[in-house]
């Protein structure tokens, strides 16, 4: 055989079923008189349902009215959301006092403005910053949401958490305006123009300690309100629950899943026992038990609130199923990752947490996300042992006077309001996913 | 020692220090008897090729060397200190002992630069700059400075065996093991890896090189081990090891490969 091609051979543009969405239609929907057919028949079948429930959820619902009468009177075939409508606060506040509700949302404008650097690509310190969210804004908000009389631990807490956000806002602002961390600028600012790791990190020291003592000094002049945990209720109360269980179940399975793959046999065996008996059980058990069981196993006069109770066995729950994710993800990491970390001198921690822990979680992204999603969800479960959090709150709805027997529209409400929170971090995991994983092809 | 060379070979520089020391060592995978009564002494700056059937525990005793495998039998001594149950002296001899795998074993999720750095900033406490620095020494000296900035994945396997080269160098080791590092390239990338692999016998690194590129061994080996079913079977100089092989085992090996 002698030369195929002399010359290279041009391009072309690929066929128009390829690029546009005409030819991607008739491609995919009306390929033949069957498909076509097919195709038209589903479209009907999604018109008639949307549109029965297009009617009666906004076409022939009721925002506004007094009651259940009324709406009636309105239109009876179509929602009555004025009951909803009515119980807004309820659902997402509980019987939180109506005056001190604005602690709730600042409480959740603090996270929202403590978590934003963390998006932020010019903002430096990541990592202290999602420590302090995970260690010292809970204290924080717990005092912020609770009130009452601040013991000496609580002070010294508030106080450093106050302080870390307010370094960390700092921190947040030179990162954008100036693409340096708050201790570089200020050592800027004093003139030097470089400085070693050593000393920036006594500069960010010494601004913690200053400020410290100042905000500590401050905070001794006020005590907000307090508010019983038994008024918490609505969104607020699951948000609670399932925040604190999302933010400390990972950490708890992380150690759980490294007890279980350790060498030590004791601490292997106590870790499989924890999660293998914690993953036996219904959460609802488990729910029960710590409400009626654990009191009894306390020393006499040891009282915990019914709210912590329920917060622990989330968390000891959720902790083993994480458990097992992180376990998983740790297999899939190759064994050669740990022996290429010893060969350049790395112990077991660094590398875990530098090598093997940053990939296995990479690829755990989508079965955590998948965990957390169903805490959020699992935490009505405490509506059965009486704590009135949002589906408590929406089947309240039913037993007001007013609104006696409104069932269906507060529940829809709730499955939206689900919807919109669960899907929302559906999305952004596969977000995260994709950007992760963009530097690395293998 | 110091015998003289033929043209073709690199000058030795081999002290009458001993890096490392194995005395009548042997270990099992369960009850298989991997390496029977290995007794080995390996002086600084010498070279040493191991070579000899798949299945031979060649791999199995220079990953014992930097306890990567644990012996039950015997005494390894690596730089005057005793390989034991002593998880500090361990974590001290893995830094002086570099090894590369076969398969690379570069950490995909950090950029090479990154790979490179990781070592010497949390183990030797190094500042970023100096190791930053350092890194982009060795990288000039495997040719692939300009890849710095790349992710592991987005290099050739002959770039990626070089960079883990360049890796192991960055903690300025006393040794480097090299456990079959062109067996998973395609031949073309099997000699830039070798090149590199002869300019640092240059240097005088003391090195033990599982490999099968018998080329190679000629080149820089100042002796080549064989090994079959756990015994050290035969070593000699190269010379005599591929022009001249004693045991029997060795010849049909010999002749099978060249």
């Amino acid at each position: 055989m002698a030369i195929v091609t002399k010359e290279k051979t041009a391009e072309r543009p690929a066929p128009i079923s390829e690029t546009s969405v005409f030819g991607w239609m008739r491609k995919n929907l009306f390929s033949s008189a069957f498909n076509t057919l097919l195709t038209l028949f589903t479209l009907y079948i999604v018109y008639l349902t949307l549109s029965g429930v297009f009617t009666w959820g906004i076409v022939d619902a009721t925002f506004i009215a007094d009651n259940r009468r009324e709406c009636y009177d309105n239109s009876l075939t179509g929602a009555c959301w004025a009951g909803v409508i009515a119980w807004f606060d309820n659902i997402f506040y509980g019987r939180y006092p109506r005056d001190e509700i604005w602690r709730i949302n600042f409480g959740l404008f603090l996270l929202v403005l403590w978590m934003a650097p963390l998006w932020m690509a010019k903002v430096r310190g990541k990592v202290l910053i999602g420590a302090t969210v995970v260690g010292l804004y809970p204290f924080l908000a717990g005092y912020l949401f609770a009130g009452g009389d601040k013991g000496l631990f609580m002070q010294v807490m508030i106080s450093a958490a106050i302080v870390a956000f307010a370094i960390n806002m700092g921190n947040m602002l030179t990162g954008l305006f100036k693409n340096v961390g708050l201790n570089t600028f200020l050592i800027n600012l004093a003139g030097q123009s470089k400085a070693s790791d050593k000393t920036r990190r006594n500069v960010l020291l010494g601004m913690f300690g200053i400020a410290f003592v100042a905000v500590y000094i401050w905070q001794m002049g006020w005590t907000a309100e307090r508010v019983g945990w038994t008024r918490w209720g609505g969104l607020f109360l699951t948000l609670v629950i399932s925040g604190i269980g999302i933010a400390s179940s990972l950490p708890g399975g992380i150690l759980l899943a490294l007890g279980r793959r350790s060498k030590l046999p004791v601490v292997r065996i106590l870790s499989t026992g924890f999660i293998e008996v914690f993953r036996s059980v219904p959460l609802i058990t488990v729910l029960f038990m710590a409400t009626t069981m654990f009191p009894l196993f306390m020393p006499e006069g040891f009282v915990l609130n019914k709210l912590v109770q329920v917060i622990i066995a989330v968390v000891l729950f959720n902790a083993c199923y994480m458990a097992e994710i992180v376990r998983a993800g740790l297999q899939a990491i190759p064994k050669g990752q740990s022996e290429g970390a010893h060969t350049i001198g790395l112990g077991y921690w660094g590398t875990m947490g530098l090598i093997v822990m940053p990939q296995a979680l990479k690829h755990m992204i989508p079965n955590i996300v998948g965990n957390i999603i169903g805490l959020l969800k699992d935490t009505t479960l405490v509506s059965i042992i009486g704590l009135f959090d949002l589906l408590g709150m929406l089947r309240s709805i039913s037993k007001d006077v007013p609104w006696l027997g409104l069932h269906k529209e507060p529940l829809i409400f709730g499955a939206i309001l689900f919807f919109i929170i669960c899907f929302s971090m559906s999305k952004y995991s596969r977000h995260l996913e994709v950007k992760l994983s963009a530097g690395e092809k293998h | 020692m110091n015998e003289p060379q033929t043209t073709s070979q690199l000058a030795s520089a081999i002290s009458s220090e001993v890096m490392i020391e194995i005395v009548d060592m042997n270990k099992w995978y369960g009850q298989f008897h991997v390496l029977k009564d290995i007794n080995l002494t390996v002086h600084k700056g010498e070279r040493i090729v191991i070579c000899g059937p798949s299945g031979s525990g060649k791999s199995t005793l220079i990953r014992c060397v930097n306890a990567l495998e644990e012996h039950q039998e015997g005494q390894i001594t690596v730089d005057g200190i005793l390989l034991g149950k002593n998880l500090k002296n361990l974590d001290h001899i893995r830094t002086e002992v570099g090894m590369v795998f076969q398969n690379f074993n570069l950490f995909p999720h950090l950029t090479i630069l990154e790979n490179l750095t990781l070592g010497p900033v949390w183990v030797r406490k190094m500042s970023k700059a100096e190791a930053t620095e350092t890194a982009m020494m060795y990288l000039e000296r495997v040719k692939i400075p300009e890849q710095a900035d790349k992710y592991p994945g987005q290099m050739s396997g002959g770039q990626q065996q070089r960079v883990a080269i360049a890796r192991s160098l960055c903690m300025s080791p006393k040794i480097m093991l090299f456990d079959e590092p062109t067996s998973a390239l395609d031949p073309e990338m099997i000699k830039e890896v070798l090149d590199v692999m002869v300019d640092l016998a240059d240097t005088g690194m003391t090195m033990i090189v599982v490999t099968h590129e018998m080329g190679f061994a000629k080149t820089i080996a100042d002796e080549v081990i064989f090994m079959d079913e756990g015994d050290i079977v035969e070593r000699n100089k190269p010379e005599a090891f591929f022009g001249n092989p004693e045991h029997e085992r060795t010849q049909k090996f010999l002749s099978q490969i060249l």
